[in-house]
């Protein structure tokens, strides 16, 4: 393996620049992927049948809290891999884990909600809207909780193996898909919720 | 030891949360549709911006080419995507 | 008893009884035959666990022809139920499974496939690299696109074919009208082989980006690997929107969800309008590539360089951007208003435009060409005239007014038949028989080949083109008979006739394949046809490891110009070559997808769970596995290219 070590870790050898562009490519069709969802969530937002409508049951408090945590820990993972680009492992490691603790909570308040919208009669089943509503925040959440079990993978790494340009390249892409996440949470807080607030 | 500080993670965390704040006024200050719906496309569109550019790197390669093509061609499908949908089958139909 | 009851076909007769002893007879054969030549070890370690681009490209050709049976199976009973009027030959409920199971086949597990074939082995020699940028994925999209492809395919026997037509139109796909599990194949089958495809996207966009021989730019690629670009980036983009589709569609039928119901705010009309979505770049998708090995095989035969290369990239970088913009002519008459129906129009008519500009650049690269009629040429010129008159049925569809008289009529499968045939069905029949040397080191039988050319082609002309007018008579699509006073007999005779005549076509390239097989001649050199791009700079057989040196490229023909004008590819000596390791897991982890699907299909949720846990166990084994990959020894490459007639400098 040829390693170049005039670059970051992550960028060090062929396989890796590939694998980050490739990501890069994965990333691209996920935004086609949430595109579709949105699509379907707008056109069936006023399909409420004998349901509640969006107004009714969104709640400004979960929303800020779960916007909060998101954001946060996209920045926490942010300094992990500027701890990484340092070469300071423990540093990387704790704010990996930070992440994943917030996106925990994340998903924690995300369920909390959806158990209040099922006591409000707002089930998978009640009509065109709440399939849409919860088929899309189901997604995210999906790959959020995908997120936290493929980070803890990444974590165990680092701790066994330490900073190699193999464990860079997967931490690397891990916060470009963490950081995607935060993307799309950012445009259903818009026009999801807000939207629907309004 | 201004290496080790990140002053580029910190503003995009600031910046972020500033947008949030500003965006979350639609919901806690009272206006019209159209302001609003204005207001909600810019802060998350530079808001998606700040993780591309400051916490995703996406022009810190050589690839940056690619990278920026793919993600453009993403948001050129995605819009059409949904305007196309919502034209056809709610404003159109 | 009752729990085995779900697995019953719903609508058995005597064929589908025969077709399940025929199918257990088959596989207890094959699995008593591996057996007794002792060859399960080889089919694990060479086959089934291999990561090799040209072995899986292989496997691909294999899948594409056995789909090609069965599809083609179906398209003749139909054309035998339609011959002539008020036949019995299969019922209603027979004709529906039988249309539904011919689109999905032909164009998802045989068109696709075949296209995958070509683009696994050929892209990468064409750019002289050793392998795909991620080997391992690549046997994982083959493997998912299999275990689609077979799960579709046993709905025949176990549960019962889909029958609501291979656009699957909600609200008759939905539980109220298709009540057998026959629709949940169709949802889950093609999610899974379409997740192998989405990945085949991502893997060759970067291998193309990003493992061009040194000195290739972007404008010095081979026309061939330019589509295989396009394409991919096409499937990146389309086939996440058929994804969400196809899992709302699953959610709908065995969640009870309302996205495409009629009462409860559902709205039917959007799952037509995804699937289209999806649907129209599909099928650029399919035609890009066919463009490509047109643009391979013409200039070879011709003697000419290709006419034009920079306006054949602009417009497939076109047709790229403008297949998203299209997509409701599929449906002109659904009932939205008149400026939806006049943007769609336009925006369709602008895509004939770079399509009409790739046809004058190969008229304009034969032209005073020295023209060399082999199969793959002969097919290549076919296919521009039956081509172009499906092109320009397809704009008179295009204006949505007149659309309204074609539409659902027979008019229109005559269309499509005729642009999907020659387009797709032609391209890769020419590039099995120009990349067959290159595949396995002998060539197919040409004599043969041109039988099967005219069988097909005038066997095309006679099934399709009476369509044009049995449809414009207002014969319906997808009616399984009709009565003699309407007139069609005659019409639908003539293409039951062409129909036997396809048969009897691609009955003669299968055995031109044995033929060949046991008779032709081993002793041809690597480059049988005076080609121009690099796959001929390497041996027939392709070595595990493609090229011993990797080639430098000065030019846009670049083994052309090494052997006109001396340039030199192979400069410097043998270096040790980094080759990844085979693996089972990607195997194993299809497996784990087709019993998902299985459960999934009959609402088994405990098997369902298990199947899900199998999945993320393999992918939690490829975290934590650590896999450099081999060396091939310079010692090794120099014995391997001697036994292959010598270094090539």
């Amino acid at each position: 393996m040829k390693v170049d070590h005039s670059q970051p870790l992550e960028y060090s050898t062929e396989q890796n620049r590939l694998n980050i562009l490739g990501f890069w490519i994965f990333l691209g069709a996920e935004i086609a992927l949430f595109a579709t969802l949105f699509a379907s969530y707008f056109l069936l937002r006023n399909g409420t049948g004998s349901g509640p409508s969006d107004g009714e049951v969104f709640v400004i408090d979960t929303l800020m809290i779960q916007t909060f945590l998101l954001l946060t820990s996209s920045f926490t993972i942010g300094l992990g891999v500027h701890a990484m680009r340092l070469g300071r492992k423990t540093a990387t490691i704790n704010f990996f884990i930070v992440t994943l603790l917030l996106g925990l909570g994340f998903v924690g308040v995300e369920i909390y909600e959806f158990t209040q919208y099922i006591d409000e009669g707002l089930t998978l089943q009640t009509s065109g809207f709440s399939s849409a509503l919860f088929t899309l925040l189901g997604t995210h959440g999906a790959h959020v909780t995908f997120g936290l079990f493929w980070g803890s993978f990444i974590i165990y790494q680092l701790i066994t193996r330490g900073l190699t340009p193999e464990t860079a390249n997967k931490s690397f892409i891990f916060s470009l898909y963490w950081h995607f996440l935060d993307v799309v949470w950012i445009f259903i807080f818009s026009f999801v919720y807000l939207k629907g607030m309004i | 030891m201004r290496e080790l500080f990140p002053a580029k993670q910190v503003m995009g965390y600031f910046f972020s949360l500033l947008l949030t704040v500003i965006a979350l006024a639609v919901y806690f200050v009272d206006m019209s549709y159209q302001v609003a719906m204005t207001i909600l496309l810019v802060t998350a569109f530079v808001q998606a911006g700040v993780q591309l550019v400051v916490f995703m790197h996406a022009g810190e390669s050589k690839d940056k080419w690619s990278i920026y093509t793919t993600v453009y061609y993403g948001v050129f499908i995605a819009l059409v995507t949904i305007f196309g949908s919502l034209l056809t089958l709610i404003w159109g139909y | 008893m009752e729990f085995f009851d779900r697995f019953a076909v719903p609508n058995p007769t005597f064929t589908i009884y025969a077709s399940m002893v025929a199918i257990g007879l088959t596989m207890l054969a094959i699995l008593v035959g591996i057996t007794y030549f002792k060859k399960w070890g080889y089919l694990w370690r060479e086959w089934l666990t291999t990561v090799d681009h040209k072995r899986i490209g292989i496997m691909y050709l294999i899948s594409a022809l056995l789909m090609l049976f069965r599809g083609g199976v179906d398209a003749l009973m139909m054309r035998a139920q339609t011959a002539i009027p008020d036949n019995t030959f299969l019922n209603a409920q027979e004709y529906n499974e039988v249309f539904t199971t011919h689109g999905v086949v032909m164009i998802l597990f045989m068109a696709m496939a075949f296209v995958m074939a070509l683009m696994n082995f050929v892209t990468p020699l064409q750019i002289g690299a050793r392998d795909v940028a991620f080997p391992r994925l690549n046997a994982l999209s083959f493997w998912l696109y299999f275990m689609g492809a077979m799960l579709f395919n046993i709905s025949f026997v176990i549960g019962g074919s889909p029958d609501s037509g291979w656009t699957s139109y909600f609200p008759l796909a939905g539980n109220e009208f298709s009540p057998s599990v026959g629709t949940n194949y169709y949802m889950l089958s093609i999610q899974i082989a379409g997740l192998g495809t989405l990945i085949t996207g991502i893997n060759f966009i970067v291998t193309i980006l990003k493992m061009r021989a040194p000195g290739m730019t972007l404008m010095k690629m081979p026309m061939f690997t330019w589509s295989a670009l396009i394409t991919n980036l096409i499937i990146v983009f389309a086939f996440p929107v058929l994804t969400v589709a196809l899992a709302m569609g699953t959610m709908d039928r065995l969640f009870g969800t309302h996205f495409f119901s009629i009462d409860n705010g559902g709205m039917d009309m959007l799952w037509a309008n995804f699937f289209w979505v999806w649907g129209h770049p599909e099928v650029y998708i399919l035609i890009l590539p066919a463009f490509g090995i047109y643009s391979e095989i013409i200039p070879t035969f011709a003697r000419r360089n290709l006419y034009g290369y920079k306006s054949m990239v602009i417009s497939i970088v076109a047709i790229s951007a403008l297949s998203f913009l299209v997509w409701v002519h599929h449906f002109f008459t659904m009932g939205q208003g008149a400026l939806v129906n006049s943007i769609f129009s336009i925006s369709t008519m602008a895509i004939a435009v770079p399509t009409g500009v790739k046809i004058f650049n190969w008229l304009l690269t034969l032209w005073k060409g020295k023209i060399e009629f082999t199969t793959a040429m002969l097919y290549s010129v076919g296919f521009i005239p039956i081509f172009t008159i499906g092109g320009v049925t397809g704009v008179m569809l295009a204006m949505a007014s007149a659309d309204y008289q074609y539409h659902n009529t027979m008019f229109l499968v005559a269309h499509f038949h005729l642009v999907i045939i020659p387009g797709v069905v032609f391209a890769m029949i020419a590039g099995l028989f120009y990349w067959w040397p290159k595949m396995f080191g002998f060539m197919l039988n040409e004599k043969l080949g041109k039988a099967s050319f005219w069988a097909i082609a005038v066997g095309v002309c006679l099934a399709f083109f009476p369509m044009f007018i049995s449809g414009l008579d207002g014969q319906a699509r997808r009616m399984y008979t009709y009565s003699e006073s309407t007139g069609f007999g005659i019409w639908n005779m003539i293409s039951f006739i062409g129909a036997s005549m396809l048969a009897i076509g691609f009955i003669l390239i299968v055995y031109n394949i044995y033929y060949s097989t046991r008779y032709a001649s081993r002793d041809i050199s690597s480059d049988p046809w005076n080609a121009r791009s690099l796959e001929w700079a390497t041996h027939s057989p392709v070595p595990d490891y493609n090229f011993a040196i990797t080639p430098e490229v000065q030019s846009l023909e670049a083994f052309w110009d090494a052997k006109k004008k001396g340039h030199k590819l192979f400069k410097g000596n043998y270096k040790e070559i980094h080759m990844p390791n085979n693996s089972g897991v990607p195997f194993i982890m299809c497996c784990f997808f087709f019993l998902l699907g299985f459960a999934l299909v009959f609402s088994m949720w405990v098997v369902a769970i298990i199947a899900a846990i199998g999945i993320f166990s393999c992918m939690a084994h490829r975290s934590l596995e650590q896999d450099h990959g081999h060396h091939i020894s310079v010692e090794e490459i120099t014995k391997t290219e001697e036994k292959l007639g010598g270094a090539k400098k």
